[in-house]
């Protein structure tokens, strides 16, 4: 047998004999990777219904002194009108949303017509208080409007004169961008990951778990070519990567097929494409190949183990950090620079094909210098094992 | 068998071994003595191919190291003082994957391998994967290992450092058989009574070159020495062996200092 398969047969069955290697190339994604997205945009869900139902929290100065606008409030659905007496305490608390304070004599200066200042105070660090403030000025709007259509029938005036124009929202984004979008969060940063996850103990175990175990001078010492050697451990780890990755797409897809996740009141069916599947597969397999390459460069100068994941833990987060902060910023448009980044390139094509849209410029790119990427991390692997002070290195 | 011929390895500035010259021939136990640190480890290592000579060459069974890393893998077996195995494969498993790299196959390697279990006694845990077994049964394996080719030159180096009686007695057996059988046995060594037992030659390696070369018998006629130790120390002298010592204990000392400088620049 080719000393290239010989090598990486050995390595794929001792992994598969490791509980450490299962665990993060197999069960992780296979179920964490469903069970956190799912969940995520379960939560969601459940925050977008419990905003919807949930009422807001209002407090008024004076109220006693305001009957119209109290009368208003009560009249709106899902407003609750409390009293306070220290309305920093009770913001801070959160027994109230939002404040709304003015002078004693806003009644009297609505009824003559004179415009008078509602201060809406908020704490801005409190989503809930954000919320509730935005919608206390949009019904102060509509309160202004109601006194205006009641100023104007008084002067025989039609209300519609104050319309220039009636905006109606229309949504004419599809059920399959609109769930892409939502996928796009969270899914191409989970690609990244398991591309390295995949292949980050298999890649300590082939290299540094060869000196610990004191096995690499056997190795060394058969007739295996040094580049034979690294292509074989190379394979292994590429393989398993890789397999992380297929097994992560798989089992998402199908914890979507059971669990379709609904926005609002519609519920959305992922719907990929087989070419939008076959990309995310292909962009996700060649970074496990590029990863694979770059952790057995890291994971061979250490003497053991626990030296190799010293030296992985700050090469993870370098690569996962910039991923991580550019996957959740909503509307960023990269420029062609960002396709050469490795990571943050797969990141934007997997969020671009989710949302259906084939940027092949986007895709060629991604995929170009991921694989020259990967093809200089071999290259860097190799060299590194001919050394001999990293190989004996003491 | 084997003519090594001026060979030098350098790391750095710190020559581990120089010019170091010697023949060794088919159907004997050839001894390479030393305190720990004088060279022997490197000198085994280059002429194996696992590092690369500095000057000078060895040719092994008609093949060069320089020239033919490869071939003199093929010829060779060597059993390092690091008798570790794969601990998640059975001992057989183990054999069979170093069977497969030395291009061996099919049934004559699963013969070669029932060969081996029975001559090193091991058919009883064969089955049993290697993380469980003792020191001795590890050796077993590692031997197996590096014979698994069936060599024609077979380096030991430091064999049985660490082993209790009865381990070292499977080591000794084996290179007795070896030598029978018509090989190169290499023994590399500080165990001056193991060396003197065994050995039909001994090369004596101090500071990095080879100062003597003759058989037990000669070096204890020309020391006067009841031993092969007290030849030993007749011939570097008493007070060169603690010097050596010294000398490597402060080479350490300094190594580790530079290298934590090193870690600061950083």
């Amino acid at each position: 047998m080719n000393p290239i398969r010989t090598i990486c047969s050995k390595e794929l069955l001792d992994s598969l004999r490791d509980r450490r290697t299962l665990l993060t190339a197999v069960l992780l994604p296979v179920l964490l990777m469903p069970a956190i997205l799912v969940g995520s945009i379960k939560f969601q869900e459940y925050q977008i219904q419990q905003a919807e139902e949930k009422p807001v929290t209002l407090a008024l100065e004076h109220e006693a002194a305001v009957p119209t606008l109290v009368a208003f409030f009560k009249q709106q659905p899902k407003v609750e009108l409390k009293i306070t007496t220290d309305y920093p305490a009770d913001l801070d608390s959160g027994a109230i949303a939002a404040y709304l304070s003015f002078t004693p004599t806003l009644e009297q200066d609505v009824q003559k017509g004179i415009p008078a200042d509602v201060r809406v105070i908020q704490k801005s660090s409190n989503i809930t208080s954000t919320t509730a403030a935005a919608k206390a000025l949009s019904l102060l709007q509509l309160f202004n409007r109601e006194q205006a259509a009641k100023r104007l029938a008084a002067q025989q005036v039609d209300a519609k004169l104050l319309d220039a124009l009636v905006p109606v929202p229309v949504d004419i984004a599809t059920s399959q961008e609109k769930s892409g979008f939502f996928l796009g969060l969270l899914l191409p940063m989970f690609i990244v990951l398991f591309a390295l996850i995949g292949g980050m103990y298999i890649a300590i175990d082939v290299s540094a778990g060869e000196k610990e175990r004191k096995t690499l001078e056997a190795l060394l010492l058969t007739p295996a070519t040094r580049l034979q050697i690294v292509a074989g451990k190379f394979a292994a780890v590429a393989i398993t990567a890789s397999t992380t990755i297929v097994l992560s797409l798989a089992s998402m897809y199908a914890a979507f097929k059971l669990f379709p996740p609904s926005f609002g009141e519609e519920t959305v069916a992922i719907q990929l494409s087989l070419g939008a599947v076959g990309i995310m597969l292909g962009i996700g397999v060649i970074l496990a190949v590029m990863f694979s390459g770059l952790l057995l460069s890291v994971a061979i100068f250490a003497k053991n183990y626990k030296e190799a994941q010293n030296y992985i833990t700050p090469f993870y987060l370098l690569a996962v950090l910039p991923v991580a902060i550019f996957a959740q910023i909503p509307g960023f448009k990269p420029t062609v620079a960002f396709f050469l980044i490795p990571g943050v390139n797969a990141v934007f094509v997997i969020k671009e094909v989710l949302i259906g849209t084939f940027n092949w410029p986007h895709i060629g790119l991604t995929v170009g210098s991921l694989l020259v990427y990967a093809l200089v991390a071999i290259f860097v692997s190799s060299r590194i094992y001919a050394k001999e002070s990293v190989l004996f290195r003491s | 068998m084997l003519q090594v011929q001026g060979l030098t390895k350098k790391f750095g500035e710190v020559t581990a071994v120089e010019a170091v010259t010697f023949d060794a021939h088919a159907g004997e136990i050839f001894g390479l003595l030393g305190p720990n640190g004088a060279g022997k480890t490197t000198t085994i290592r280059v002429i194996a191919t696992i590092l690369q000579p500095t000057e000078g060459t060895a040719v092994v069974d008609g093949h060069d190291i320089r020239k033919e890393p490869e071939a003199v893998r093929k010829t060779l077996g060597l059993l390092t003082a690091d008798i570790g195995v794969y601990d998640r494969f059975t001992a057989r498993e183990n054999l069979r994957y170093m069977g497969r790299l030395y291009g061996l196959g099919g049934t004559a390697l699963e013969n070669r391998i029932h060969t081996l279990l029975v001559a090193l006694e091991m058919e009883h845990f064969a089955d049993r994967r290697a993380g469980t077994f003792s020191t001795g049964m590890k050796q077993k394996v590692a031997i197996a290992r590096s014979i698994i080719h069936d060599p024609k030159v077979v380096i030991f180096d430091e064999p049985t450092a660490g082993l209790d009686v009865l381990a070292s007695q499977t080591v000794i057996r084996y290179m007795q058989h070896a030598k029978q059988d018509g090989k190169l046995v290499i023994l590399s060594t500080h165990d001056m009574a193991h060396a003197q037992a065994l050995c039909d030659r001994v090369g004596i390696i101090h500071r990095s070159k080879l100062i003597t070369l003759a058989t037990p018998q000669e070096l204890l006629q020309q020391t006067q020495s009841q031993n092969l130790e007290e030849a030993f120390l007749a011939i570097v002298g008493q007070n060169a062996a603690q010097t050596t010592e010294r000398e490597r204990e402060e080479a350490h000392l300094r190594d580790v200092a530079k290298k934590r400088k090193k870690l600061f620049k950083l």
